[in-house]
Order: structure tokens, then sequence, then C-alpha cells
């Protein structure tokens, strides 16, 4: 069966280049599952996990939004950020969390800051929700 | 004559020095290297960005992308934001962007208003000195160069740009050729020109099979995010490239430093070796001399 080629890319750095079976995004309506043969398209990416099935074997990174082009079996992902769920730091993730409700707290909802504390309340909720997929 | 201590107390500070400048180029040397790991490491993502904006725009046949930060207007208003380095030593490194910043002002003299911005701390304090107002300094940026720190960046350029404070930001900066060369480049970042300025690309391979290409949540919307990404990327590309330039000009300035001091040793010790040589012979004259006169 043909394979896809995954490659998880962000601005600094090429995180990742495998095959796999089948890819699941989170996109920005929603997750979406992508195999061999998927129709070519463009999507927004929403904070979450991206899981990764190849010989049944599941592998799962988190996402911090972003594009993903799927087209001859190529699935790019221009992520803003990724990690592997493994390394994901849960504390570090919970304290910026709070440390973005507690500015949040000062701003009224029209400030163009509380819309970026609101992302990144977003962000590190999904970032903490992702810790839980499988690990591979 | 300078005394023989004189000059031994000489030879010694000007070796000091240049055990100070070869360090300086080491470490350099190895800064340098890690610069360059991270442009190519940003390149992957930048040019699939690139590739996928190219491929947007040729798909979308006559229809027009239209974007705020890709609508070029009547300029009047011109952000120049230099980027320079926080230390110097390096050469020409930050005075090359100086006068190329000059320049410009110089050049675009028709202009209502050249705000200035700067990254950097020797840019600032040249401008400040001269009792240039300078619109804001991006300072401490160096400490902490990443995607996220340049998109923050890139954010308070782009929100002066949508809200007509400017209308355009050109950023001026040392391109990063190779490690001993770097070319002083004037750029412009917004309107961002990508799109607008080249036309639309060229078909890419197999787009006229993509008729039905998808787009989720819908086209414009992903250009929405696309754009302002794009800009991103090129501010962080920008500030990749000088400071691998920085590194690589201070890496040269220290290699001239050092060779200079080495030729200035060689000198030194040339003139240290023949005054010893003189003051033996003198007093080699003054005894057979003096034994002379007392035969």
């Amino acid at each position: 069966m043909a394979k896809l080629t995954v490659e998880i890319v962000t601005p600094e750095k090429r995180i990742l280049s495998v095959q796999a079976d089948e890819a699941i995004v989170p996109g920005g309506l929603g997750l979406f599952g992508v195999r061999p043969g998927h129709t070519p398209f463009l999507s927004l990416m929403e904070p979450g996990p991206l899981t990764l099935i190849d010989a049944g074997r599941r592998e799962s990174y988190f996402v911090a939004g972003g594009f993903v082009e799927v087209g001859n079996d190529k699935v790019l992902v221009l992520a803003d950020a990724a990690e592997p769920v493994a390394g994901i730091d849960v504390e570090g993730a919970r304290r910026r969390m709070a440390e973005a409700q507690e500015r949040m707290k000062g701003l009224s909802a029209e400030d163009a800051r509380f819309e970026l504390e609101q992302a990144t309340v977003r962000r590190e909720a999904a970032r903490i929700g992702a810790a839980g997929m499988p690990r591979g | 004559m300078a005394s023989l201590r004189d000059i031994r107390k000489r030879i010694r500070s000007v070796k000091n020095t240049r055990q100070i400048t070869k360090a300086m180029k080491m470490v350099s040397a190895a800064k340098l290297r890690k610069a360059q790991d991270a442009i190519l490491a940003a390149r992957p993502y930048a040019t699939m960005l690139d590739q996928i904006i190219a491929d947007l725009s040729a798909r979308s046949g006559d229809e027009n992308l239209t974007h705020p930060l890709l609508a070029a207007r009547p300029v009047k208003k011109v952000e120049l934001v230099l980027l320079t380095s926080d230390r110097g030593l390096a050469g020409g490194f930050n005075s090359n962007v100086i006068r190329r910043a000059n320049r410009f002002l110089y050049e675009n003299t028709a202009l209502e208003s050249i705000r200035l911005a700067t990254v950097g701390r020797k840019g600032n304090d040249f401008f400040r000195n001269r009792g240039q107002a300078i619109r804001k300094d991006f300072g401490g940026l160096y400490q902490r160069l990443n995607y996220r720190s340049a998109a923050d960046v890139a954010g308070e350029l782009v929100a002066s740009y949508l809200n007509g404070e400017v209308d355009a930001v050109h950023i001026v900066y040392n391109e990063f050729v190779s490690a001993i060369a770097q070319k002083v480049t004037v750029t412009q970042l917004l309107p961002l020109q990508t799109l607008g300025a080249e036309g639309k690309a060229p078909p890419v391979e197999g787009a006229t099979t993509l008729v039905d290409f998808k787009y989720e949540p819908d086209r414009q919307a992903v250009l929405n995010r696309l754009v302002p990404q794009a800009v991103n990327i090129k501010l962080y590309r920008a500030l990749l490239e000088s400071v691998a330039s920085e590194h690589g000009a201070r890496m040269s300035a220290m290699e001239n430093a050092t060779s200079n001091a080495s030729d200035m040793i060689g000198s030194l010790t040339l003139t240290y070796n023949r005054t010893r040589q003189a003051v033996i012979t003198k007093e080699l004259m003054e005894i057979v001399s003096g034994a002379e006169a007392l035969k």
C-alpha cells in the first residue's frame, strides 16, 4: 500500500520527515484524517495533537497551529511550533496558562492583547491535552 | 629612543591584546557556526511557505487575492528598521548599516516622514547621539532570538501599518553572503511584495489537475493567516542573517587584528633586539676604551 510522506517543519527547524499510513491532523474545523490518495487541499491548523499511524503504531506530536497542505500523498505540516508529546512540559504549560489567564483579567475584551492571551490559553490547554495522547 | 624596559612592556601588552583578539575570533567562529545552522534550519519552512503562497496564487486563476498587507497605497510615511548588533568590534558591520540608513534618509526626503526603529544597541546609540528621534528600540531581541520574539516585533510593525501610521516598512540589514562577506541590503517588509509585485507565479507542475483544490475553512481564511506568517518569516530570516553576518564580520575583524598584532610583535621584537645589541656594543666599547686609557 502506498504510504504518506509526512513532514513537520517549524520556522526554527525541521522536526520530522517520515513515512506513515495515516495522519490525524487538528484542522481548522476539527480533527481530520489523511490517508494515501486523499484529495489535495490546504487547511489551517489549530493547536492540538497530531497523530501518525504507521503499521499500527501511533505516535503523537503537539502542534501549535499553522497550516497543513495535503497533495500527492504528501502531508506538509507547517507548524508555528511542534514537539513530541513525550517531551511536553505539563507543569510549564499549566504555569503559562495560569499566567495568561491572570493577565487577561486586567484587559478588556476589545484590547488586542486580550486575543493574544486568549490564544496562549487555548494553545497551552491544547498542549496539556496532547500530553495525554499515546506516546508511540 | 625607547628603553629596553619600555619595549618589553609594549611587547607584553600587544601579546595580551593578541590573546584577546584570538579568543574573540574563536568565539565568533563558534557562534557563526551556530548562526549558520539556524539559517539552514529555518530554510525548509520558508521554502514551503513560499511554495504554498505561490501555489495559492497560481491556482487563484483570475480572482484576485486580496489582503490588507499586500495592498500597496500611496507612500507618504515610511518606517525604516535598522538591524545592527549590540556589540561593536565587528569591522564595518554596524557602520555599513548606519551609512546605508543615512543614505536612505537623504534619498527619500520627498516623503512626508521617515520614522526609525532599531534592533540592536549600536544603531540605536548612533541615532540617539545625533539627536534623531527613534520611534522604538526593540532592545534585547538578540538575547532571546527565536521565531516567537521575531513574530512579536513583526506583529508590532504590522499593527502600525494596518492602522495607517506608516504606509511602508523597510528593513536595512547585513545579508549573509559567506563567512567573510556581508552585503548591506534594504528590503521592503510591508506591504509584502511576494504576491503583488511579482504578479502571478508561473503555474506549478500538476497545478492544472488541482482545479478542485479544497481549502479549509475557505481560501480567504487561509490567506489571512498565510500573509502575516510570511511577514514574520521574512523578518525572522533577516534577523538570522544579520546575526550570522555579525559573527562573520567580527571573526574576520578579529582575524585581522590578530595578524596585525603579530606583525607588531615582530617589528617590536626586532627593535628590542637591535636596541639590546646596541646597548651591549656600547658597554663593550666603554670597557675597551676604559682599558685602553689605563695602558
